[in-house]
């Protein structure tokens, strides 16, 4: 004990055992014989913490040893959902866990099930940062995430007579026992005022910020884990506080109400996750958040790297900042204001350090997606910021002009401001003008930002643009997810391969082999058996695991194409009680994703597959063969048992509008075969694991921009020329799958037949259903199944997250992984009051 | 609100005693800074070594005294923690405002000019 600062703690089931009593009685106050399970899951998540906060400090000292560059990942959104069970994993302590939770009288899975998901983000782009964040810190690489601390994530959804009804989620109840709040890291934040130009005292022209509002952003770390538990990266999130807890003044005058709000007033900004689609509900406060998380942020970048440098020279050496989509684009605007306002740095040195320290990834084509902002807006809530985007919009201009001079229209689409009225800041222009590179996040999406998003800004910097197709960490959705075929893996190509999946290549060869065929199927089989038991707990429909698995988990949206889906099915279940055509094995059609609260026409489809579902239910020529499940609130840890369930993997969008999707990957990582569209990363995975084991259909990108152009998707043409297209949508405008609510789904027939439907669901109906009949034909083939499947596992290697983030930190955040030192390996390394400054870096951190 | 006032050579140093300088002290805070100036100081020094926030009514007050003594007198700043730093350095106003790192250097300043050189607020 002598010299150190604090004890180090044990990693044997003993210690362990010791550890959890110890928080169910001083940090609890609950005895171990009457500890609840809640209980256990807190006193555990506790010693977790403990543990992981040792490692966090000691990954923070070798860094701070290294001198190493940081990386630092802005985004509005984390989906890490639940992360004991993870991190049990990361750190190599689950079965010593384990043990110790049978002596307290319980289990592992169970405690671990009392953890509620942190839901802080919509779907892809959220999941996508936290796979990142693992990926990083498993990786050994100074990468950190940057967001908000949402009082309330993503909204929890209840299934009423097929409709969404919207609940608040409050996920803050778990916090503690996730996160450290860093009061002491605490920023203020300006926003609000107005601009006075004056001079300095040396003459010089000086604008001033004054009249803002102040707001206090205390930040929160939660511990991320890498692989092996010996590098710990943090993840931190600003809370929104007021500046003063009340206006004395206010109080004083015994107008205690009105002092409260202003109190309230502070805390909304990190109040609520916006449900993506909704961002028009709330609009001034979503501007809010985005700037509050990229002040808070830069902030605390600066501040840090003020910590070992007193000028701004090596700023882009050592720091890198990647926006996740355009929310964070006011980063550009934000660093120049502190580099040139509160540094002092003059502006061309301040752009210098500007664009080569800030990168940009964009996530949508959707015209809706791409954020601008009224001028107005912004004039009011950051008039200093607005100055910022005038002077770096001008400049740029400048160039513009010089490299084609008159060419108006093309200064007209390049700008960042867009003439209005009203007149809007362009943040995705913003993005790419400020930033040193601008990544699409797969080979179709890059392709598409080049020739139809940004073909103007690809002219003038094509070295600018790059692609990095995104990925999934395969602790989270193998190891956690889908433990038994880890195992099996792992007994057949040996352990390693979870942090090199590139190695799964190796299982290529039991494709052929028909005992490992079988286990893989029993393993399957056994997750279809869980999932069976969530299905009937949720929505008491009961599946039958014997059939096939037919998943679509995703947001609602109609350029997922949900709707196509159901459409397939009214197909079959036409076919099958009109026609006498029965499926060649029965299926179960599983749903689930979230609409947006304010998006009418996703939640009648939600209500529709619910609709559709009843009618074939309630239909004994139907019931035997067909089943349609929507299992409610999806989330983190939902898709987690859902995943490893799936026999197909639903993957529809309309070509050109998926940037790249993720859920793809971890279906066929979960040996899932895919029917999609030539659409996102599903191309990169049928080049990956061979178009014969995938299922694809539909037109390309490339097609439908033809058709869009040529104005020649006819989609009343093809419902007059094609009996079962009609019959399929004519079922919609009869009451058939509305009897008691009539008319309730009439609308979609003028919809699916208006010339003017952008996601082209009548187009590809017909080729996605007879790809559908064949998958189902060869699902009867077990064998030829289990093959398909297996070489799909074996062939995705490559969308590992760790790969995608090595190709982030080749080519463009120059960072370098700082490994754990042999110390650190040996566990002998130890913080100690005669060094100060490891004391210093602990307060820091 | 408590300011502590004393007399060095011709020079007024004002210490503001209170943690926050913010809207509940504003009227108080400006009539202490007023009633110096009428009194004929021309050269303040405010010594805001004891505050630890600044919110933008108690910066008003200030750039308000410095426009009062603009052309007249001289209006320094030392004593400056990190928040009210950071609220110089965000508004620009450390480009107007003559701060100086602590009281002595303040005064050494002072005295030694004659009338303030600040910036036109």
């Amino acid at each position: 004990m002598e010299g150190e600062l604090y004890v180090r703690l044990g990693y044997t089931m003993d210690a362990l055992y010791r550890s959890i009593t110890r928080h169910l009685a001083y940090s609890l106050g609950v005895v171990p014989t009457q500890a609840s399970k809640r209980d256990i899951y807190l006193a555990l998540s506790y010693s977790v913490r403990d543990r992981l906060l040792e490692k966090m400090l000691k990954t923070n000292q070798r860094y701070e040893d290294s001198g190493a560059k940081r990386l630092y990942y802005l985004s509005m959104e984390f989906l890490i959902g639940r992360s004991l069970a993870n991190n049990l994993r990361a750190m190599k302590i689950y079965d010593q866990v384990a043990e110790a939770l049978e002596l307290l009288g319980t289990d592992v899975e169970t405690i671990c099930d009392q953890e509620r998901d942190a839901a802080l983000g919509n779907g892809g782009l959220g999941r996508l940062a936290a796979c990142f964040l693992d990926s990083m810190a498993s990786l050994d690489m100074p990468g950190f995430g940057y967001g908000l601390h949402y009082d309330y994530g993503l909204f929890e959804q209840d299934i009423s007579n097929g409709y969404q009804r919207e609940k608040p989620d409050s996920w803050i109840s778990e916090a503690p026992a996730l996160q450290v709040e860093r009061a002491d890291a605490a920023c203020i934040v300006p926003m609000y005022g107005r601009i006075e130009e004056t001079k300095d005292k040396w003459g010089r022209h000086n604008p001033l910020w004054l009249g803002w509002n102040l707001v206090t952003g205390v930040p929160y770390d939660i511990p991320i884990a890498g692989y092996g538990g010996l590098t710990v990266n943090r993840l931190r999130l600003f809370a929104a506080r007021p500046s003063t807890e009340f206006d004395i003044k206010i109080f004083n005058e015994g107008d205690y109400l009105r002092a409260v709000e202003q109190k309230i007033e502070s805390e909304k900004i990190s109040k609520i996750l916006y449900p993506k689609d909704s961002y028009e509900a709330g609009r001034e406060l979503r501007l809010i958040q985005e700037y509050f998380l990229v002040a808070c942020s830069l902030n605390d970048i600066v501040r840090t790297y003020e910590k070992d440098y007193s000028d701004y020279n090596k700023f882009p050496e050592k720091v890198a900042i990647q926006l996740n989509d355009t929310h964070p684009a006011l980063a550009v605007a934000e660093l120049m204001r502190i580099l040139v306002d509160q540094k002092w740095v003059p502006w061309e040195r301040a752009w210098d350090i500007t664009n080569r320290t800030i990168a940009y990834t964009n996530h949508t084509l959707l015209p809706e997606a791409l954020e601008k902002w009224p001028e107005s807006l912004l004039a009011r809530l950051l008039p200093r910021h607005l100055q910022f985007i005038y002077d770096i919009n001008q400049q740029f201009l400048d160039r513009v002009v010089t490299l084609w001079p008159g060419d108006v229209d093309r200064m007209r689409n390049m700008s960042i401001v867009e003439e209005g009225p009203p007149r809007q800041v362009r943040m995705a222009n913003l993005a790419i003008v400020g930033a040193h590179s601008v990544n699409g996040v797969s080979a179709l999406h890059t392709d598409l930002i080049k020739k139809s998003l940004a073909p103007n800004f690809f002219e003038m910097w094509p070295e600018r643009f790059n692609n990095k197709t995104n990925g999934i960490t395969p602790r989270r959705w193998l190891c956690v997810a889908n433990p038994n075929l880890h195992d099996l893996i792992e007994d057949a190509i040996g352990p390693g391969f979870v942090t090199d999946l590139e190695r799964l290549r190796e299982l290529e060869p039991f494709a052929e082999d028909p005992v490992f065929c079988e286990k893989f199927l029993q393993v399957k089989h056994g997750n279809k058996e869980r999932l069976k038991d969530v299905i009937f707990n949720t929505t008491v429909v009961e599946v039958d695991p014997a059939s096939l698995f037919d998943v679509q988990v995703k947001r609602i949206h109609e350029y997922k194409r949900q709707l196509m889906n159901v459409l397939g099915i009214i197909w079959e279940y036409l076919a099958l009680t009109e026609d006498g055509v029965e499926p060649a094995n029965p299926k179960t059609f599983i749903f689930a994703g979230k609409a947006a609260p304010g998006y009418w026409a996703a939640k009648q489809l939600i209500k529709l597959i619910h609709n559709v579902g009843n009618t074939i239910e309630d239909d004994p020529k139907a019931r035997d063969f067909l089943k349609v499940a929507f299992a409610p609130n999806f989330r983190v840890t939902l898709a987690e048992q859902i995943i490893p369930a799936a026999d197909i993997s639903q993957q529809i969008s309309t070509a050109g509008f998926e940037a790249s999707g993720t859920g793809n990957m971890k279906f066929a990582l979960n040996g899932a075969l895919t029917i999609g569209t030539m659409d996102g990363a599903n191309i990169e995975i049928s080049q990956k694991v061979g178009r014969e084991n995938i299922y694809i259909c539909g037109l390309t990108a490339y097609e439908i921009e033809k058709m869009k152009r040529a104005g020649s998707y006819k989609p009343k043409a093809m419902y007059d020329k094609h009996p079962m297209i009609k019959r399929v949508v004519d079922s919609l405008a009869s009451d058939r799958f509305c009897p008691r609510e009539s008319g309730l789904f009439a609308w979609l027939k003028d919809y699916l037949l208006a010339d003017n439907e952008m996601f082209f669901h009548l187009a590809d109906l017909e080729s996605y259903v007879k790809t559908r009949e064949l998958s189902t034909k060869e699902y009867v083939d077990k064998t030829l199944w289990a093959k398909k499947a297996i070489l799909n596992v074996a062939r995705v290697g490559h969308f590992s997250s760790d790969r995608t983030i090595r190709q982030y930190a080749d080519e463009i955040w120059d960072l370098v992984p700082i490994p754990p030192t042999e110390a650190e390996k040996s566990g002998k390394l130890k913080y100690t009051p005669s060094d100060p400054s490891s004391i210093a870096t602990a307060r820091a951190w | 609100m408590r300011i502590h006032s004393k007399q060095e050579q011709d020079v007024m140093i004002l210490t503001p005693m209170e943690k926050n300088i913010d809207a509940s002290i504003q009227d108080e805070f400006k009539a202490a800074l007023v009633e110096a100036i009428d009194e004929g100081h021309k050269k303040i020094i405010l010594d805001l070594s004891h505050v630890k926030f600044l919110d933008s009514s108690g910066l008003g007050v200030m750039v308000a005294m410095v426009k009062k003594l603009s052309g007249s007198g001289a209006l320094a700043f030392c004593g400056i923690q990190e928040q009210v730093g950071q609220v110089f350095s965000l508004t620009r106003l450390d480009r107007v405002f003559n701060i100086y790192p602590n009281k002595n250097v303040a005064l050494d300043a002072l005295v030694a000019k004659g009338p303030a050189t600040e910036g036109a607020v």
